[in-house]
């Protein structure tokens, strides 16, 4: 009896990471995930990439995104998919994928009061998308709005690559 | 549990442990992560709700709740509701944009006209589709799309002008093909417009007013004292600027020349999801309420036009501005002007109400008239013969409709 129920409690363990190693895995954003996503990428430089399934520049924008990822990797990149919940998580897996964002770090919003997850991350945000937030080494946050140039964003990792004594 | 071997008992106990709390997490989530207060069909459960004013003054709400429109009428004013009526057949994949919403118009003989957009495919394209009611709301017409076009369209806005006819203009993105099959660019969308005479059974070839328009902000519509349609949207002009633009038609399938509202130089590749709100006053002003983030300005801003929207008075900026304010709508009803916005403090969002009695040359102060601590709708106002009211879809407090009183 005892046996099985260790053995239940493995496979309890076992089925509770399970989740964690799937690569592709999207991480519900809520409240208070901004400041663990800096606390967790303090001292690196990181990208962070809002976009939604429905906006159309954002489709665009991805696979250049996706691109950036490859050359920079040096660069962290983290995606938040920032639509309206209930948003749609296979849809957005599927176009991660395809624009070879597949092994970023990304986030979906997991709060339905998306007003009140905007705040936390910049009071001033409407929820326009796409939106491009620059973390610097020393945490300095640059924020592009709208789609970003990727020739401005590898300027700025030439710029993080230099600050490393 | 009967269990009496301790080990046992501490392995149960473990194993609730690793279990429950994952689950009420979940069920936590499920619940959170809707903006939904419930998955029904119900008007508590509604994301979106739309009102309108029949010409009898019976008030009718169309909403969005479990993947299904509904509807429902009110000889009170709010007060009570009739038993919903379920306009679509099957729950679809209702657009949910943060602008979409059902539309809806009576007209003098209480029949309705409804559109409202779906998600047509995996890759988000939209599709408009109307359907209408011809017994007075106890049942509707199956809904049809409003266009032969298989491209893209979303945000609809529709009315009925003074001779019955149902005017609806709506986003479409029928000519990006052909411009790429050119190799040329197309930025946005088009805002393309359609007439019906049998009260929404059957809608007019649709008619391109405008290329390059933003794709993603809902459009605003109001007639003018002689019944010919305005419609204010958010352009991309020169250089992929998102600023907004206003169109007067000199009859229903006449659109006039585009003009600029305002140059707030917002030069973005995005969607705002955010649009205009208009409305025109008995002395013939356009009144135009919107939100930018331009070079020029930012926030929420007001401007008027007193000659049929040629030129428009310097922007007035609108709520705090460190309280992220949002969503202006304006109406000009039986005691004048009145705008709603939204802001957020970080925790609460307030609706506050500004009144304008002399046609929007002075404003009273900026007062609260409602909160919610949770996600809420778009306050939209709606006016009868006697009073503005402010309609409201909350998750956390339902659905509100309350008279604005002649002070705030």
């Amino acid at each position: 009896m005892i046996r099985h129920l260790l053995a239940a409690l493995i496979l309890l363990g076992s089925l509770a990471a399970a989740p964690a190693a799937d690569e592709g895995a999207l991480k519900p954003f809520e409240r208070g995930s901004w400041q663990q996503l800096l606390r967790a990428h303090a001292g690196h430089p990181t990208l962070v990439h809002f976009w939604g399934v429905t906006c159309g520049p954002c489709k665009v924008e991805l696979p250049q995104l996706g691109q950036f990822m490859k050359d920079h990797p040096q660069i962290d990149v983290v995606t938040i998919s920032a639509d309206l919940v209930p948003n749609l998580p296979d849809a957005t897996r599927s176009m991660l994928d395809r624009a070879g964002l597949a092994s970023a770090e990304n986030w979906i919003f997991g709060d339905g009061f998306a007003e009140r997850l905007r705040y936390e991350i910049d009071p001033a945000w409407q929820g326009d998308i796409p939106r491009t937030m620059l973390v610097a080494r020393d945490g300095t946050i640059t924020t592009i709005e709208g789609s970003a140039e990727i020739a401005d964003l590898s300027k700025w990792s030439d710029a993080q690559a230099a600050t490393i004594r | 549990m009967g269990h009496r071997n301790p080990l046992v008992r501490t392995a149960l106990a473990a194993i609730m442990l690793v279990v429950l709390p994952s689950l009420t997490a979940a069920q936590m989530s499920h619940q959170h992560a809707s903006e939904a207060a419930c998955e029904e069909t119900d008007l508590h459960c509604a994301t979106k709700v739309t009102p309108a004013f029949a010409p009898d003054g019976t008030l009718w709400l169309a909403w969005m709740a479990g993947g299904h429109i509904s509807v429902a009428s009110s000889k009170d004013q709010g007060a009570t509701l009739s038993t919903p009526v379920q306009v679509t057949r099957e729950r679809l994949n209702l657009d949910w944009g943060p602008d979409a919403r059902p539309k809806l118009a009576i007209d003098a003989k209480g029949d309705i006209a409804l559109a409202f957009s779906i998600f047509r495919d995996r890759a988000f394209n939209g599709q408009v589709l109307t359907t209408r009611s011809s017994d007075g709301g106890r049942s509707f017409d199956p809904p049809k799309p409003i266009t032969a076009s298989n491209e893209s369209q979303r945000f609809e806005t529709i009315g009925f002008d003074p001779s019955g006819a149902v005017f609806a203009a709506w986003l479409d993105k029928r000519n990006r093909v052909p411009a790429q099959q050119r190799g040329e660019k197309y930025d946005g969308a088009a805002l393309f417009v359609a007439t019906s005479k049998d009260g929404g059974r059957s809608y007019s070839d649709a008619k391109l007013v405008a290329d390059n328009t933003c794709e993603c902000c809902r459009l605003a519509l109001a007639f003018d004292g002689a019944g010919r349609p305005v419609v204010v949207f958010r352009n991309i002009f020169e250089g992929g600027v998102r600023d907004h633009a206003i169109v007067t038609f000199s009859d229903l399938a006449t659109p006039g020349e585009v003009h600029r509202v305002s140059r707030d130089d917002w030069q973005i590749a995005a969607c705002p999801h955010h649009g205009p709100s208009l409305s025109i006053s008995p002395a013939g002003t356009y009144h135009v309420t919107w939100y930018t983030n331009g070079k020029a300005r930012k926030g929420l801003f007001y401007a008027q036009s007193r000659d049929g929207g040629k030129t428009f008075s310097d922007p007035l900026p609108i709520g705090q501005a460190n309280r992220s304010p949002s969503r202006p709508q304006i109406a000009a009803g039986p005691q004048g002007l009145v705008m709603v916005w939204k802001e957020f403090d970080g925790q609460k969002t307030t609706v506050n109400l500004m009144m304008s009695r002399d046609d929007g040359a002075t404003w009273s102060k900026p007062a609260p008239i409602a909160d919610t601590a949770d996600s809420s709708d778009h306050p939209l106002l709606v006016s009868d013969r006697r009073h503005t009211y402010l309609s409201w879809m909350t998750k956390a407090d339902g659905y509100h409709f309350q008279a604005i009183g002649s002070e705030p």
